[in-house]
């Protein structure tokens, strides 16, 4: 176990108090410890990606693909739509430290903010994974249960690492698929996320291979799986089939302002691959992901994506179905609250002849939260046969709650099939007042509808998350009754 | 890159030689030359604009082009008189170029304005000056600035408080050569008062590009109603580009339909503002792009008061490697509560390389309000050909039959029966149905 986390490179940021204008920090009243080990300059420089690499002791070649990132971010420059990300100044924030060696050293259990400690007990969290979840505990006692996994894995030529480690022992498989389904050219946070990142997962399941039990980051979680600039790189070789995890439904507390990971898929012949994943940031998190999905023939692709944290969330889980009989499928959920605004959505793009996919999203503003469904649907010609369908659905809680809808269909394909629906509406009045005919509380009878709302994406997590999900529902709908 | 550049022809001096050629009032003089301080001040748009993201900008370029003048011959066009003929109009006017070369009215109702706007500025300029660019001007767009510096002619209606026109009133615009082509239409609607316009743009081929910059402005006052067709069948030699909006006070109600089947390319933007609370607004989109055509259409439900209903339905059939785009949007303000909100597009594909993009969006910032919106594109369903076939049809007469069918869901919410039983012989002579030909 230890040989995973001895090779510690990045945690949590433990100065974001600091920072300037970030009033959810000021708001935490996080006390530092300012004995990291290493802390890279202010800012985004060619000399902080340098020191990075240099850090990590990495081979030339990562050095070369961090800096050419690095150029490819400088040229590109921001998105000028979607979300309002103007407070979010590049300078005020270090793209790199690497804690002292010893973990848990971001902070103290006793300066996690109350709200938070309180969160973690009302949804049963194990006072461990408590600690672990907001950064500052050691690794917790579930590492008994990983090696028992992790040997079974092995047994199986399962490779799940952290992404700096797999660079490490597993060089050529690395470079053979790293960067090759996002590339930095891609989108500017993808460009910044290839210059800086660090750590993320790394995973390979080998031909043929059948994972019963999910793979779940959270058995590697420590400071480093948190990091600000995580990079994924999942490969399931042909008919292989597992389910990965990241994240869970507890608040995943951070004192970072910025969080820009990048996962990288690749779906192999026959493969079914599932990543899951529900963010619940912060706050003061502004969160921009890069996620997508190679699709090869007769392979299938499933996302779940769950958006509950952050203040600014834009993530479009995407799929490219580029082998014939290719299937890809995105259950979305978001949750805005006051001053989040969720802009998520999904991304698929066909390419090869008899591919299908299906989009659900489910998204619930309450109180000045926003949330937005930003998608694409594309056939190519040739892409013969393709079938899509989208769904969106909004539920609107309060008065002041905001939703939208963006979808882009993009169609170059006689015989393709493409549907999109979206529906707005908000809590029937007339489904409270029976509920509470039958001895229902208001709270909790609204409570009860926004579960009935997500159920079709909450019955396909894992149940322990979906008994989390409930909770965290109830959670905030609690006072949602002036 | 850059599709689009400055045109000389479009200056002051333009400006004012309309302004003295026609010895303008000070107040238009005056709009005019803020008109034309926007167009400069306003960048063409690229596509990296989000709005004309999918629009073909080189096809809707004017540079190069002069200000189009008076038409070679001030005839009206045969396929004009045939289609007055058909119609049961109590008034009609024809523009041609800049000039008027018809106006025929017989107008029992008392009251009613319906003439051009030249004549308009002449004979009611108080009313003119009341509404001209409320609804439309240089604000909005490079397009409608460049049509509220420059225009020299259009139509004007206005129809008083409580008067009911019982037969439609209709424009025709056409013209016989190229240039930049600006037509504007107003239409103010007075409370309880009730009017059917149609605007048709039409023509003949002529061997220079036409580039045609349309507006159209309407006014509906508290309890008005306005059924409203435009209904565009320009010649290939044509590019069309037309902002129709209205707004809407308590109360009233918009039924419009928006009709592209000819043009090289045609850019409509339907827009709606529901200004007055329990107004209604229903748009209706019906296209047909072929050999190689592009059909850009965006639409806009724009919900600024309480208890407002509208609904768009679009729908069309691309066939050759032609594109259809359309964009839509609903926006709901956020005290606009107990709105309903629908907004529908449906498109048909007829061939490998034709090509559709649909986007239709909400932003809805009031809770207690019902909004959907739907998307499709797809082939003609086998099973339905399939159907027909297997009572008898030959192939090709199934998929006339189906794609005639498809369209007529727009045209049978489309109370006007002459109209859509040309907007059927024409659709039908574009499928080439044997013994159909787009008469005239």
């Amino acid at each position: 176990m230890s040989d995973l986390h001895t090779d510690t490179t990045q945690a949590v940021h433990p100065d974001a108090a600091k920072l300037e204008g970030m009033e959810h920090a000021k708001q935490y009243e996080f006390k530092l410890a300012e004995d990291y080990f290493f802390k890279s300059d202010r800012g985004l420089t060619k000399r902080v990606v340098e020191q990075i690499s240099y850090m990590k002791n990495e081979p030339e070649w990562m050095l070369k693909f961090r800096l050419r990132a690095f150029e490819i971010a400088e040229k590109k420059g921001r998105p000028k739509w979607g979300p309002d990300l103007s407070d979010l100044n590049f300078d005020d924030i270090f793209f790199y430290v690497r804690p002292n060696e010893k973990q848990g050293t971001a902070g103290s259990w006793d300066d996690i903010p109350e709200d938070v400690r309180k969160t973690y007990q009302r949804l049963g969290v194990p006072a461990a994974e408590q600690r672990a979840l907001a950064g500052v505990g050691a690794q917790y006692e579930s590492e008994m249960v990983y090696h028992k996994l992790k040997a079974e894995w092995e047994k199986l030529g399962v490779i799940f690492l952290d992404t700096d480690t797999g660079l490490k022992e597993h060089p050529e498989l690395f470079k053979e698929h790293f960067a090759t389904v996002i590339p930095p050219e891609d989108n500017y946070f993808a460009a910044v996320n290839s210059a800086v990142w660090s750590g993320g997962s790394f995973v390979y399941v080998p031909e043929g291979v059948h994972v019963e039990v999910p793979l779940q980051a959270y058995f590697l979680l420590n400071a480093e799986n948190i990091g600000q600039f995580e990079r994924t790189l999942i490969i399931g070789a042909p008919g292989s089939k597992f389910h990965y995890i990241e994240g869970c439904t507890a608040p995943a507390y951070t004192s970072n302002s910025f969080h820009s990971g990048v996962i990288e898929i690749v779906c192999q012949e026959n493969s079914h691959v599932r990543y899951s994943t529900i963010q619940n940031w912060s706050h003061n998190v502004y969160n921009l992901v890069t996620q997508r999905a190679m699709v090869h023939e007769h392979a299938s692709m499933g996302w779940l994506d769950g958006n509950l944290g952050s203040k600014v969330t834009m993530k479009y889980p995407s799929t490219y179905l580029v082998g014939e009989g290719a299937h890809g499928e995105v259950l979305s959920i978001a949750f805005a609250t006051d001053g989040q605004h969720q802009d998520a959505g999904a991304k698929v793009i066909h390419v090869a002849p008899n591919t299908t996919s299906s989009v659900v999203s489910k998204s619930i503003s309450k109180g000045t939260g926003r949330s937005s469904y930003r998608g694409l649907v594309q056939v190519h010609e040739g892409a013969t046969n393709a079938r899509s369908n989208v769904e969106c659905d909004a539920l609107l809680l309060d008065e002041n709650a905001r939703t939208d809808t963006f979808p882009y269909i993009e169609i170059n394909e006689k015989t393709a099939h493409v549907g999109h629906e979206a529906t707005v509406s908000k809590l029937d009045d007339e489904q409270i007042f029976y509920l509470m005919t039958r001895g229902l509380a208001e709270d909790a009878a609204m409570a009860l509808i926004v579960r009935g709302f997500l159920d079709p994406v909450a019955k396909e997590l894992p149940l322990e998350y979906a008994v989390e999900l409930n909770r965290l529902i109830e959670l905030e709908m609690e006072g949602s009754v002036g | 890159m850059a599709a689009l550049t400055d045109n000389p022809a479009v200056s002051a001096d333009a400006v004012e030689s309309i302004v003295s050629a026609y010895r303008e009032p000070a107040w238009l003089a005056d709009e005019r030359r803020a008109a034309l301080r926007a167009y400069s001040d306003q960048p063409f748009p690229t596509e990296k604009t989000e709005e004309w993201r999918y629009t073909q900008l080189k096809r809707f370029s004017f540079s190069g082009l002069e200000l189009a003048k008076a038409p070679k011959d001030e005839s009206v066009p045969e396929r004009i008189r045939m289609r007055i003929a058909d119609s049961d109009a109590e008034g009609v006017i024809v523009h041609k170029g800049n000039k008027v070369v018809m106006h025929q009215a017989t107008i029992k109702e008392a009251g009613v304005v319906f003439t051009d706007l030249r004549t308009a500025l002449r004979d009611h300029e108080a009313l003119v000056r009341a509404h001209l660019y409320d609804v439309v001007n240089a604000r909005q767009t490079k397009y409608t600035a460049l049509n509220s510096a420059l225009w020299e002619n259009g139509t004007f209606v206005y129809v008083p408080r409580d008067v009911e026109v019982e037969l439609p009133l209709g424009a025709f615009t056409t013209a016989d050569s190229g240039g930049i082509g600006l037509g504007r239409t107003l239409i103010v609607v007075e409370v309880n008062a009730r009017l059917t316009f149609i605007d048709e743009y039409t023509s003949e081929p002529f061997a220079e590009r036409l580039f045609f910059d349309a507006a159209t402005e309407i006014v509906l006052k508290d309890g008005a109603k306005l059924r409203y067709v435009s209904l565009q069948n320009w010649s290939r030699n044509v590019a069309h580009i037309n902002k129709l909006r209205a707004h809407l006070g308590r109360d009233a109600r918009l039924e419009s339909v928006t009709v592209s089947l000819g043009a090289d390319a045609a850019r409509a933007e339907v827009e709606s503002r529901l200004e007055g609370p329990g107004s209604e607004s229903e748009m209706l989109g019906l296209y047909f792009a072929d050999e190689g055509q592009h059909f850009n259409q965006f639409t806009l439900q724009h919900h600024a008061t309480p208890r407002g209903f509208s609904d768009v339905l679009f729908k069309g059939a691309v066939r050759d490697a032609s594109q259809a785009v359309y964009s839509g949007m609903i926006i709901v303000d956020p005290h606009a509560q107990k709105t309903d909100a629908y907004q529908t597009n449906r498109n048909l594909l007829l061939d490998e390389v034709a090509e559709v993009v649909s986007i239709p969006q909400l932003e809805i910032a009031a809770n207690d309000v019902k909004c959907s919106h739907g998307s499709t594109t797809g082939p003609v369903p086998e099973d339905q050909r399939f159907y027909l076939m297997s009572r008898g049809l030959r192939p090709e007469v199934a998929e006339h039959v189906l794609v005639t069918g498809f369209l007529y869901e727009v045209m049978s919410r489309v109370t006007l029966p002459k109209v859509a039983e040309y907007v059927e012989r024409v659709v039908q002579a574009k499928l080439g149905v044997p013994g159909v030909k787009e008469k005239l």
